[in-house]
């Protein structure tokens, strides 16, 4: 670092520095770093020739950064606060700031509603910064973004006159019925893990011998293993589209339903966009009612499903979903965009979970046939397809589903 | 203590490149005493380079290989029951009293070994290498955590062991599942990229001795197209040097398309990435022929080193 950069430094110590830099990211970037990440840096600074730059940024960053998405994050921080150029100019030696979807949001650790609401929303989804201006990464983005962008910026308009999506109503004892006896019926087989148990298939020589030692040495009371059952864990994505309106009520019944019998579930609507809605939907299971708020909730407006699942697995589905995941889309499968998009989606949830039960409302229509492009291809990955009305519905599909070995 | 331009110039010597930022890493975790979590896609050497660390630094490589199911005793120590039983039976006769007996039933002759204990009582640091975590469960981590923490163990029949020499920790991450806050803080964060063209010419001349220039250069540069496009198994380094040794093998000096369709079975290992091939089959010929893979528009991966040599994006 030349001596006309190192003027620019905040403080005159190295320490201030450096615990300066920690409180930046910690209070702008909402990095965790504590007493402890501040030492270890400290120590890390001894060790590594200070007159260069790039050590020192090589330094810090594995012990001051967590995730994938911190890495990059760390790297433009630190130039900002070691060469902070004159404001609103591209910074020497910036990189290039890319909105990676699945990088920025999949090692998020707060939940989505609350920090995300303005960070990723429709704002951001439309490319502007907070002057108002297209940033110059959105202008790089992909046409598939572009796409989005227009389609974005003109449902506001299309969803003003009306204001409020559906009722998140609690329900009742009919339902919840059928939605324990779903949670309960759903067996994804067992574990791969040995857990002692009264009675197992497997002989637990380590505790015989173990308790053996109480009966001097003879082993009289034989210990056992078993396999413990694997717990499902459900996810469920509600289309929320105009061509839904008459039906998701249906579906958002059911997501409160099964909310209020076990925590396991997670829910998710999705138009054009893809919204959280967990959090309400167990408010309205705890007996809140809840109206969703169109736009603000992914609801209204055409559906692009393959982009909203693609969405969907770039953000939650590293944790999401699992090999204990049954994923539940809740859809007439009527898709804008384009079925190729839509069967990758599908293909990479079947991949990823332990089943994809599609339930489509068409299907109580007479004669109805999946014949529509988008729902073409997502058959192939659909474990169980079907729909669900009402609560004796709900009730029957629990008998129905069936799980991926 | 080494610098990182040493481990550098170390890991080169045994035919693994790293880039600055690896290198400095290492040296931070060699330092701090400090596991080190490495995260990156499949194959673009986060193993191998805990092999390497183990070499360079002369010391023993302790694996653990995690997979689904793995439990504390199987990561630990296990007492070695059959001979146990054995012991138990042909002492019987034996004057000594109950406790001698026992006592002697769980002494360390007894004792099974696994890879976390091994680790503790080293005479000198290991390298532990404890790949593919994500595969564990979270129970595993949590147990993990612990052992990370105290470097101790204890065996309730023999008391409390406690590492003399702290090991080497390197954990590996293939991110089917997100890890635990908790242990991402014991940690220090590594993010493994693939390499650049550059880089991987280097890493293929370095492994593959005898490889040519051109070959070098036209199997770097499609392993970037190849990387870009949407494939449900990007090949990595691993399947780039699998893929030399096998034109090695058949004689070939360049790529071509024969060449290319007889070997594409050493870089794709999901028959429907053959259909996605397929459709970008120009992006392939304009590698074949040397010319530099387009690197903005389109779907590819931007290896941008973002000035730093370890962060790369890729636009989905």
């Amino acid at each position: 670092m030349e001596a006309g950069r190192r003027a620019m430094y905040p403080f005159a110590s190295l320490p201030d520095n450096l615990i300066a830099f920690c409180d930046v990211l910690r209070r702008e970037h909402g990095f965790r770093i504590g007493v402890g990440e501040s030492h270890d840096a400290a120590r890390a600074l001894e060790v590594v020739p200070l007159a260069s730059e790039t050590a020192v940024r090589n330094a810090l960053r594995p012990i001051l950064t967590r995730t994938r998405n911190e890495t990059s994050v760390f790297d433009r921080a630190f130039t900002e606060f070691f060469f902070p150029g004159p404001k609103g100019q591209e910074q020497i030696g910036t990189p290039p700031i890319r909105r990676d979807l699945e990088a920025e949001t999949a090692d998020g650790e707060q939940p989505p509603e609350s920090k995300r609401s303005g960070a990723d929303g429709v704002d951001e989804e439309a490319g502007l910064d907070a002057h108002g201006e297209v940033s110059p990464s959105r202008m790089t983005a992909a046409p598939e973004t572009t796409e989005q962008l227009a389609r974005v910026s003109y449902s506001p308009l299309q969803a003003e006159h009306v204001d409020a999506g559906p009722e998140l109503a609690p329900v009742d004892a009919a339902w919840r019925e059928a939605a324990r006896a779903l949670v309960h019926r759903l067996h994804l087989g067992l574990s791969r893990r040995w857990r002692q148990a009264p009675r197992g298939r497997r002989f637990d020589l380590r505790r015989t011998l173990r308790a053996s030692v109480q009966t001097g040495g003879e082993p009289l009371v034989p210990r056992w293993l078993s396999r413990p059952r694997r717990t499902p864990r459900l996810v469920l994505l509600i289309d929320g589209s105009r061509s839904m309106d008459a039906y998701a009520g249906a579906g958002l019944q059911m997501a409160v339903a099964i909310a209020s019998v076990t925590l396991r579930v997670d829910v998710f609507t999705f138009s054009t966009a893809l919204r959280r809605v967990t959090r309400e939907v167990r408010q309205a299971a705890a007996g809140a009612g809840h109206r969703l708020e169109r736009m603000q909730y992914a609801w209204g407006g055409g559906t692009n499903i393959g982009a909203s699942l693609h969405q969907f697995l770039g953000r939650f589905g590293e944790r999401g979903v699992t090999r204990d995941t049954v994923v539940v889309v809740v859809s007439d499968g009527l898709d804008v965009g384009d079925p190729a998009l839509l069967r990758d989606a599908m293909q990479a949830l079947g991949r990823r979970s332990a089943a994809i039960v599609w339930l489509n409302p068409l299907l109580e229509t007479p004669g109805y046939e999946p014949t529509v492009a988008g729902m073409r291809a997502a058959l192939p990955y659909i474990t169980t397809f079907s729909n669900v009305a009402n609560h004796t519905d709900l009730a029957r599909l629990s008998r129905m589903i069936r799980v991926r070995a | 203590m080494m610098d990182a331009a040493t481990i550098q110039t170390r890991f080169r010597e045994r035919g693994f490149i790293v880039d600055e930022s690896f290198a400095t890493a290492l040296q931070i975790m060699l330092a701090l005493e400090k596991p080190l979590l490495v995260e990156g896609p499949a194959g673009v050497g986060k193993t191998e380079s805990a092999k390497v660390l183990a070499d360079a630094l002369d010391t023993r490589l302790i694996r653990l290989q995690c997979y689904e199911g793995l439990d504390a005793m199987a990561a630990l120590y296990e007492w070695n029951y059959p001979r146990q039983m054995l012991y138990a039976r042909l002492s019987e006769t034996d004057r000594s009293s109950t406790e001698e007996r026992e006592a002697h039933l769980f002494s360390e002759a007894f004792l099974l070994r696994r890879p976390l204990l091994e680790a503790i009582t080293q005479d000198r640091s290991p390298v532990l290498l404890i790949d593919e975590v994500d595969r564990a469960d979270e129970a595993f981590e949590a147990f993990l955590l612990e052992v990370l923490a105290e470097w101790q163990v204890t065996i309730p029949e023999l008391g409390t062991l406690r590492a003399r020499h702290k090991p080497f920790v390197i954990v590996t991450s293939n991110r089917t599942r997100e890890l635990s806050d908790a242990l991402r803080r014991r940690c220090l964060y590594l993010w493994l990229a693939y390499p650049t063209v550059e880089q991987e010419i280097e890493i293929l001349r370095a492994r593959v001795p005898g490889l040519s220039e051109r070959l070098a250069h036209q199997i770097a540069s499609m392993m970037q197209v190849l990387r870009g496009l949407a494939l449900q198994k990007a090949p990595g380094v691993a399947e780039s040097l699998d893929w030399a040794m096998a034109l090695m093998s058949l004689h070939r000096d360049h790529l071509d398309a024969r060449a290319l369709e007889q070997t594409l079975g050493c870089v794709l290992k999901v028959h429907e990435d053959r259909g996605v091939i397929d459709a970008h089959r120009a992006d392939l010929d304009q590698a074949l022929n040397g010319a530099p893979a387009p690197s903005q528009p389109g779907g590819y991966s931007l290896d941008t080193d973002f000035g730093i040599g370890s962060v790369s994006t890729r636009r989905r």
